[in-house]
């Protein structure tokens, strides 16, 4: 078991028909440290972390988490040791939030779910501030609050359970898209607040600013090819970004002298 | 979400209605007996009591056309009911129904060229005997169901209206070959056939009510151990996937066990529209859209619901008989066209 990398992909490709959509990509993922995946639109983001979570086949390569490659792991205990939240999730159907959140539990029990279950579920929503919407119906909330329910139902799938504090892995793929900037800090501080549980994230996000702020490790993409790796925002390489995102940057200091970016063509 | 009772508490309520159905469907009709004299008649036709002469006539309308009536019409209203639920789980949309989705009509295309060609052309099918005809209905209803779901799934999420246009198209064509086929076929058949397509329970016999039954139940004990996986499917494939399901294989091998359910109760009764639409719609709204609890409660109150209909259906022209899908078509229409609407309304 490696310790400091839990998920390594090795020579990863994917294609359909003609179309290659990640070419040859090797990356590891550091442990409990917040890996951002960066690049445009079309740079093969989306398909690399449903590789990485176990949900495509790569074409070649294969993905280890720790010893064990993720294909071969069964499915219900892959679900003990990696969960992931889409961009959105929309249901048609009036269930209620503490329903929603309780789904994450689904790999832990079978039948019924136990006093544990019930009270990770309870404590999950606390986290994410949903509490007194325990007993609304999902459909009737905002997108932000829907995303914040979204949250505590991945991180009640990989709570940290007291007995045996194994390793997690946490993906969240563009998790905080047209959401309002409150919504956006909110669920990264709570995502944030789970490497300190053992916890590692995989993460993609469009707004550049945003990934400098909370990432730890940077992994920029271009047309399926892996281009850069940068360790802490302060060696993002700018020549490489503008490059890639097509646009020219200037880096602006705020009144505390902290860097951002600002975009112009 | 209408009532705080709890799930006990509402299963306890549906068993009741159901018992309360079961006696009413029973008792009324043509020939009505009071609960004593049923009593009775089973006590008789299970040979615990010595058979009364004066009765034979009215012992064995009950015993012989009354009571495999009941029992056809409470599994077939099962079935419904929960393949209603399940299939909208399946497609992650509340407006599916067996009806909707091409499975009844896939099953009376299978069930109409076997009326027609029945003695001729598949003769080889004569050695299947009375299996014959829940087995062709059951090809038609899966070829037609599949490829309703493979099309309105074809861009991930099933989107309402290429799911309507689907099912539209695919009962379209299986309703045009239905309707070929008693345009070619001579009397007997052709009035089978027109038969079918209403609905009906006035043919029921003990044979065709317990195997309704038997695979209703079989069908019923794989379903209903899969409440949490189609609650998972509420997410969408690729999320149900990362909670440990497979959803490719599950939603295949269910809506298989689906289909085997509807055409086996469909090739007995003919097609029925709108409970499996009306029963999980009502349950929803009395509780929740939990399957772990609408799976058994749809079973319940399908069994209800059909008994009531039937009830109607007897006494409505009495004294002859309405087809009872007619019945569930001019109810269950409204309360479709309600639900659509509903639906797109939050949506927008």
């Amino acid at each position: 078991m490696n310790d400091s990398w839990p998920v390594v992909l090795e020579d990863v490709s994917y294609s359909i028909g003609a179309a290659q959509l990640v070419r040859a990509v090797s990356m590891n993922f550091a442990a409990n440290r917040m890996n951002v995946i960066l690049g445009p639109n079309g740079a093969g983001k989306s398909t690399l972390m449903r590789i990485a979570a176990g949900r495509l086949a790569p074409t070649s390569g294969r993905v280890t988490y720790g010893d064990d490659n993720v294909r071969a792991i069964e499915p219900r205990v892959l679900a003990l040791r990696r969960a992931f939240l889409s961009q959105h999730v929309e249901i048609d159907f009036a269930i209620t939030v503490e329903e929603v959140v309780l789904m994450g539990r689904y790999p832990h029990f079978s039948g019924t779910p136990s006093a544990h279950d019930r009270e990770v579920v309870h404590d999950a929503l606390r986290l994410v501030g949903m509490t007194s919407r325990r007993r609304q119906a999902y459909p009737t909330l905002s997108g932000g609050e829907q995303q914040k329910v979204q949250l505590a139902r991945v991180l009640a799938q990989i709570w940290r359970e007291e007995d045996k504090p194994t390793p997690r892995i946490l993906f969240l793929d563009e998790p905080t898209a047209s959401l309002d900037i409150h919504y956006q800090l909110h669920i990264l501080d709570i995502a944030r607040s789970f490497l300190q549980r053992n916890c590692t994230i995989v993460m993609t996000l469009h707004d550049l600013n945003l990934a400098a702020e909370y990432g730890d490790r940077f992994f920029l993409m271009h047309q399926g090819m892996l281009v850069h790796v940068a360790e802490g925002r302060g060696n993002l390489a700018r020549d490489t970004l503008e490059q890639v995102f097509d646009v020219r940057t200037r880096m602006l200091a705020d009144d505390r002298g902290n860097l951002a970016f600002r975009f112009f063509l | 979400m209408l009532t705080r009772l709890s799930r006990a508490q509402v299963y306890l309520l549906l068993l009741l209605c159901l018992a309360v159905a079961l006696v009413a469907s029973s008792a009324i009709g043509a020939f009505a007996f009071s609960p004593a004299r049923m009593l009775r008649f089973v006590e008789e036709g299970l040979g615990l009591a010595p058979a009364q002469a004066a009765d034979t006539l009215d012992r064995n309308v009950f015993l012989t056309l009354r009571l495999p009536r009941v029992v056809l019409c409470g599994f077939t209203g099962a079935a419904l009911g929960v393949s209603g639920t399940l299939m909208q789980g399946l497609f992650r949309n509340p407006i599916v129904e067996p009806g909707l989705a091409g499975t009844s009509a896939g099953a009376a295309l299978g069930a109409a060229l076997l009326f027609v060609f029945g003695h001729s052309a598949l003769s080889y099918t004569a050695p299947l005997g009375t299996a014959a005809l829940p087995l062709v209905a059951f090809l038609g209803a899966f070829a037609a169901t599949m490829l309703v779901y493979r099309l309105s799934t074809l861009f991930g999420r099933t989107d309402v209206l290429t799911l309507l246009l689907a099912g539209i198209a695919v009962n379209a064509v299986c309703n045009a070959g239905t309707g070929l086929l008693s345009f070619l076929a001579r009397d007997p058949q052709a009035r089978n056939i027109t038969f079918w397509n209403l609905g009906t329970f006035t043919t029921a016999n003990w044979h065709g009510s317990l195997l309704v039954g038997v695979v209703f139940l079989f069908c019923y004990a794989l379903i209903s151990r899969h409440g949490k996986v189609l609650n998972a499917l509420m997410l969408g494939e690729d999320d149900a996937a990362f909670l440990g399901i497979d959803p490719e294989r599950v939603v295949f091998r269910l809506l298989l066990v689906n289909t085997l359910m509807v055409a086996v109760a469909t090739s007995m009764v003919g097609v029925i529209a709108f409970v499996g639409l009306v029963v999980p719609h009502v349950l929803r709204l009395l509780k929740s859209s939990d399957y772990t609890f609408l799976i058994p409660a749809a079973a319940l109150f399908g069994a209800t619901l059909m008994e009531l209909v039937d009830v109607v259906a007897r006494l409505i022209i009495r004294p002859a008989e309405l087809p009872i899908g007619i019945i569930t078509a001019i109810v269950g229409a409204p309360i479709f066209l309600w639900i659509l609407l509903s639906q797109r309304r939050v949506r927008t």
